[in-house]
């Protein structure tokens, strides 16, 4: 009863924050029309993504608005069709990352001493490696990645951020008085974690969410970008990938090459402007200062 | 001193755990690779180059595997990686010293520059809240950072190469010119050299702004920058003696953690500007399927972050005297 | 203080950059040559993705294409773009006797080696001495044909075959490399040497090799006067296509052999002189694995071949560079000498897709639901893998896929990176494969790799070609023919054959023609092929071919 109270109230402040926050504001209304062109992608595709009918490297037009590949492809048609794989392993990614990184940074906080070492070493061995090269060769092995292929390489290394946040934010949460008064009640460990733990770490798992997918879009266009992910799908970095290999951007048709690349920065900047905006709710120390408390604060 | 040896006992581990897992990737993936390499190779290389292959991928295990590892471990040490597919037939090692000077030049000035200028600016931001620099850099930041960084790339080249033919196309020097130690090479190397780094400082400032920001905004809130203040030191005084001293820390810190985020824009920056450094050595070896030279490169790329690191660990030992005394 | 010492460093760095660029001049630095400063250096354009390893060993595949034809020479030189016709080059003449099983060359005097050392019979002999001695050096497998190579006389040297093997001149003269035995019998381990000083005969010697840049000077004594002009030569590494055509299409480069998208207005629109002509060579096809099914039926193969539309697919895929190919196998016009009437005209335009459909029904498909053909139950459905590495086949296999789907035949299109897809093609693991053969300068060679039994392995083995296991004896017994004769007519009748076995039995399926990648500037330098003088192929890979061609460029400045 508690707990969901605590939810309910962590939710609402959340929602307040974010109605007041341009930020947030933003960076939700930009996902919610990404997720409605991931869900029906059809309603803004005027042309078939893949037919290679139409005249190629027209410039712009009112029948091809970002112009043709050099294949004939309608440029606008493709990049609303990739919208739906960038965005689908963005929440993919983003959920599995997060329910790792919350397995292992509050286990760890929460049961402490050896198992503590042990998961922290881990979440800090994986954190320091250079991920981005280990992907690669990961890919480069497993050859045209298929998705669950693409969506394991990229939890695999990038849960720890996440994990090891999540844990130094349980440790501070861990001696509060609720939590002490619900073990003497002889609560079970599980239900103090989700019940009792969980629900005020709920911005900054969030956060790691967002985050995480952003990590995901970012990494899953690089890879596709040099050739190493399924070309014979439709998504940006794929459509990066073949701009590239015609040298769109110096036979006159740039627009092939930069369309993409906007489309993917859209979706990162819409999510990290979501995190951040968590960021702050979770942290209210840096949540902006209006003009008149500036002042107080600069004398 | 302790803290130091903790440290680098964990850096060893992690190093151990890289050169694992670069033993064991080939040996799991489906449709051994490998062999299709090793064939292309036999007859034409000596037997040492070869034994190291062999054990490094797993063909022709005779030997059990725990075997194979340790003379895995042990050519490691001695630097024989075998021979390079992609070039054959020079061996990995000589190939991947063509590459290197470059990678350290182009990412050790940009990381080094970011770091200067993005504390520097995320500190003022922080002193002036509400200010103009505080309101508009975190957002600005926040959109350019999710961009991607090879897209960064591509928009300079057309922009300032192709259209405005102000920079080279692409490469670290024009082609026909030999290295060498004088004024028009060096010259030709630094004007090559301008939107590649300008891309990598673009994409990753905003992440040392933001996060000395951030630790800055803490700082500020604590109880002895008020009575500093309180006392009638100057503000500059107080900004970068007291606060920022201490709000620099944790960026130290995070400079360790966020290195492999520069890594990765770095490899990206290199393959789109083709600059021949040992991330875009990378990329093609995975083109070429040149497995010797991919991993390889891949130990080298994770041992010199570790080595960033524990550089900047010592930095932090030396600034921070409380870890001394742990 | 500090905040301003920050802004002074970061504007003094910026302002030491922005002078800096102003005071670099744009179009970089050109290599000095010592001696001939006056004229042009001849830079040449060919991608490989890598720096060079400086290695010059002629018998390597990595290696050879920058020594042979340049610095070592053949003993004659065959002209594959025009029906196998022959130029004497080390040998000065040569002749077949003993029913075509012996071959006599008699060695050209006067030549002297770039080390000073004379050129002798005794060097062909070692030549092929160490080949024999060493198998992974003989690249051509001419010790399969050959029983003995000895000399004879001062100045001849004698080649018995064990099997009557006439077309095999063409790798024996055309494509073995004549190295000096005075230097090699020096060398302990030639297989594994990487040669990083070669002495050759021919017209160009190397004088400098670095990662980043390959320098060659002409030959001052070579043999050949009035040859070798061109004083200074260079071939500088790039490491991806587009930094390579944009050298090129400014004209820093003058000899390139380069895929270039768009090359009307990337290339030619460029720079005054700008040119280039892309002569078919061979073809680019369709493997049908001849051991799996539903593609060991006629009915299907012919169908797959009826329903693709050729010039679309290189319009798409290849920007209209590589021509439509022909079901008959012959590469026009390269060898539209050699095509037969009957067996084009069976074929007509080549693309009918209402008529493919009617060869899948009159074997017994019937269309499902879903738009494809499926008989017993069992959808038509095939995989098609090619080079994932060849983003232009990828394309073109991409456009294959659609246009099959039209006529019925469901295609998902797999493109593994090269290793992998090598592999699995020689080893028979594939339904439909996208590739090419060498070809050779006949379509003979061509039809040989693609239809000889011996050539092929059981599916699980390698097999060097051949790779759709095709095997007839009565087509084994017409090559063998043509091996055993070198009268034209007999050869054309021949070739008439295979035309007529592509045609009916489509064992291979030729999609689109293979062409040479060249691009030349015709405002610096003249003399390079073309298509009323096809003397060599003109592409930097062709080896000895392009050596060939560059001895007989002329600066026009």
């Amino acid at each position: 009863m508690k707990a969901l109270h605590q939810l309910k109230k962590a939710l609402s402040g959340s929602w307040k924050f974010l109605r007041r926050d341009k930020k947030a504001l933003v960076g939700s209304i930009i996902l919610f029309v990404l997720l409605l062109i991931t869900a029906f992608p059809t309603w803004f595709t005027p042309d078939d993504p893949a037919a290679e009918i139409y005249t190629p490297g027209a410039g712009l037009s009112w029948s091809h608005i970002l112009g043709t590949t050099s294949f004939g492809q309608d440029v606008f048609s493709q990049v609303m069709a990739g919208t739906r794989q960038s965005v689908m392993i963005a929440l993919v990614v983003g959920f599995f990352c997060t329910l790792l990184s919350v397995a292992v940074g509050v286990t760890a906080a929460y049961k402490g001493g050896i198992i503590d070492d042990v998961l922290s070493l881990l979440t800090d061995v994986i954190l320091v490696i250079p991920t981005f090269p280990l992907i690669i060769v990961l890919a480069a092995y497993a050859k045209s990645a298929g998705f669950w292929l693409m969506v394991f390489v990229l939890v695999a290394t990038g849960w720890s951020y996440g994990a090891r946040q999540l844990r130094v934010q349980a440790l501070s949460l861990r001696n509060r008085d609720y939590l002490l008064a619900a073990k003497a009640r002889g609560e079970s460990s599980w239900y103090v974690i989700v019940v009792e733990l969980l629900p005020p770490m709920t911005s900054l798992i969030v956060a790691n969410f967002l985050g995480a997918a952003l990590y995901a879009v970012l990494a899953e266009s690089a890879l596709q970008f040099v050739g190493l992910g399924n070309i014979n799908t439709e998504s940006w970095g794929t459509m990066l990938y073949w701009a590239q290999n015609n040298e769109a951007l110096a036979t006159g048709l740039p627009l092939w090459a930069l369309a993409p690349g906007v489309a993917i920065a859209v979706l990162g900047s819409a999510l990290a402007l979501l995190n951040y905006a968590f960021d702050e709710i979770a942290n209210p120390a840096l949540r902006p200062v209006s003009g008149r408390k500036a002042r107080k604060v600069r004398s | 001193m302790k803290f130091l040896i903790r440290r680098l006992g964990f850096l060893l581990v992690a190093l151990w755990a890289a050169l694992t897992i670069n033993f064991f990737i080939p040996r799991l993936m489906p449709g051994n690779p490998a062999e299709a390499m090793m064939a292309k190779f036999h007859g034409h290389v000596n037997p040492s180059a070869i034994k190291a292959l062999e054990v490094a991928f797993g063909v022709n295990t005779h030997a059990s595997l725990l075997s194979e590892y340790f003379s895995y471990l042990n050519n490691t040490v001695h630097l024989n990686f075998g021979v390079s597919v992609s070039y054959f037939p020079l061996p990995v090692t000589s190939v991947i010293s063509k590459a290197l000077p470059w990678s350290l030049g182009l990412v050790g000035l940009t990381t080094i520059l970011g770091f200067i200028l993005g504390t520097g600016i995320g500190a003022l931001a922080a002193w002036r809240r509400g200010g103009v620099l505080d309101s508009v850099l975190p957002p600005t930041f926040i959109v350019v950072s999710a961009f991607p960084y090879f897209w960064v790339g591509l928009l300079s080249i057309w922009l300032f190469s192709l259209t405005l033919n102000w920079f080279p196309l692409l490469g670290a020097y024009n082609e026909t010119s030999t290295p060498a130690w004088n004024w028009p090479f060096i010259a030709d190397v630094l004007w090559h050299a301008v939107l590649p780094a300008s891309t990598i400082l673009i994409t990753s400032i905003g992440g040392w702004i933001l996060t000395m920001r951030n630790n800055m905004i803490t700082v500020v809130a604590e109880d002895y920058v008020k009575m500093a203040r309180a006392k009638g030191l100057s503000p500059k005084r107080i900004l970068w003696q007291y606060a920022g001293r201490n709000a620099l820390l944790p960026n130290l810190t995070g400079f360790a953690m966020s290195l492999g985020f520069v890594i990765s824009g770095a490899i990206l920056v290199e393959y789109v500007y083709n600059y021949p450094g040992v991330g875009f050595m990378l990329l093609q070896a995975v083109e070429n399927e040149d497995y010797p030279l991919m991993q390889a490169l891949f130990l080298l790329i994770t041992v010199a972050v570790l080595v960033a690191i524990f550089i900047s660990d010592i930095a932090t030992a030396t600034l921070d005297p409380r870890t001394r005394s742990r | 203080m500090k905040f301003k010492a920050k802004t002074g460093l970061f504007a003094s760095a910026l302002t030491l950059v922005a002078s800096m660029a102003t005071m670099i001049v744009p179009g970089g630095i050109g290599v000095t040559s010592a001696g001939a400063a006056s004229q042009v250096p001849l830079n040449l354009a060919n991608e490989q993705g890598a720096l060079w390893s400086c290695s010059f060993n002629p018998f390597i595949p990595t290696s050879s294409p920058y020594s042979v034809g340049l610095t070592y020479e053949t003993l004659d030189f065959v002209d594959a773009l025009n029906n196998a016709a022959v130029t004497p080059w080390l040998a000065s003449s040569y002749a077949w006797s003993n029913g075509n099983k012996t071959l006599t060359f008699t060695i050209r005097q006067g030549v002297k080696w770039s080390d000073g050392t004379p050129f002798t019979a005794g060097d062909v002999v070692y030549t092929f001495d160490l080949l024999k001695k060493n198998p992974s050096l003989d690249v051509n497998a001419v010790w399969s044909v050959l029983s003995s190579v000895s000399a004879q006389g001062t100045d001849q040297v004698v080649m018995t075959f064990s099997s009557s093997a006439v077309p095999y001149f063409f790798y024996i003269a055309g494509q073995v490399p004549i190295v000096s035995q005075s230097v090699w019998s020096k060398i302990s381990n030639p297989t594994t040497n990487a040669i990083a000083n070669p002495v050759g005969t021919g017209g160009y010697i190397m004088n400098k090799c670095t990662p980043q840049n390959i320098q060659w000077k002409a030959n001052p004594n070579y043999w050949q006067k009035g040859k070798a002009v061109t004083q200074v030569v260079n071939m500088p590494a790039f490491l991806s296509n587009n930094t390579c055509n944009e050298y090129l299409a400014t004209g820093q480069s003058q000899w390139g052999s380069q895929f270039i998208p768009n090359i009307d207005s990337y290339y030619v629109k460029k720079s005054p002189g700008n040119s280039y002509w892309f002569p078919p060579v061979a073809n680019v096809a369709l493997f049908p694995n001849l051991d799996v099914a539903p593609l060991n039926d006629v009915a299907v193969r012919e169908a797959i071949s009826l329903g693709l539309d050729r010039s679309s697919i290189s319009k798409i895929g290849e920007y209209g560079y590589e021509p439509a190919a022909s079901q008959t196998g012959i590469v026009a016009p390269t060898f539209s000498s050699w095509s037969s009437s009957s067996a084009a005209s069976m074929v007509g335009s080549g693309y009918n897709v209402a008529k493919a459909k009617s060869v899948l029904e009159a074997d017994g498909y019937k269309m499902d639901s879903k738009g494809f053909f499926a008989k017993n139950g069992k959808e038509l459905a095939l995989d098609l893998s090619t080079n994932g590495g060849y983003s232009d086949w990828v394309a073109s296999a991409q456009v294959m896929g659609q246009q099959l789907a039209k006529v019925g035949i469901n295609i998902t299109v797999q493109t593994p990176a090269a290793n992998t897809f090598y592999s699995n093609l020689y080893a028979g693991k594939y339904q439909l494969a996208y590739n090419a053969e060498g070809g050779g300068p006949t379509p003979f060679y061509e039809m040989r790799q693609w239809l000889y039994s011996k050539n092929s392995a059981p599916i699980g083995t390698a097999a060097s070609s051949n790779w759709e296991r095709y095997s007839n004896p009565s087509v084994d017994a017409l090559l063998n023919q043509y091996g055993s004769t070198t009268s034209s007519a007999t050869q054309h009748s021949i070739v008439n054959k295979l035309e007529n076995v592509m045609v009916t039995q489509f064992p291979v399926i030729p999609v689109l023609e293979e062409v040479d990648w060249f691009q030349y500037n015709s405002k610096d330098f003249t003399g390079f092929p073309s298509k009323t003088n096809p003397y060599a192929q003109p592409g930097l890979y062709n080896e000895p071919d392009w050596g060939y061609v560059l001895d007989n460029l002329k600066p026009l400045k």
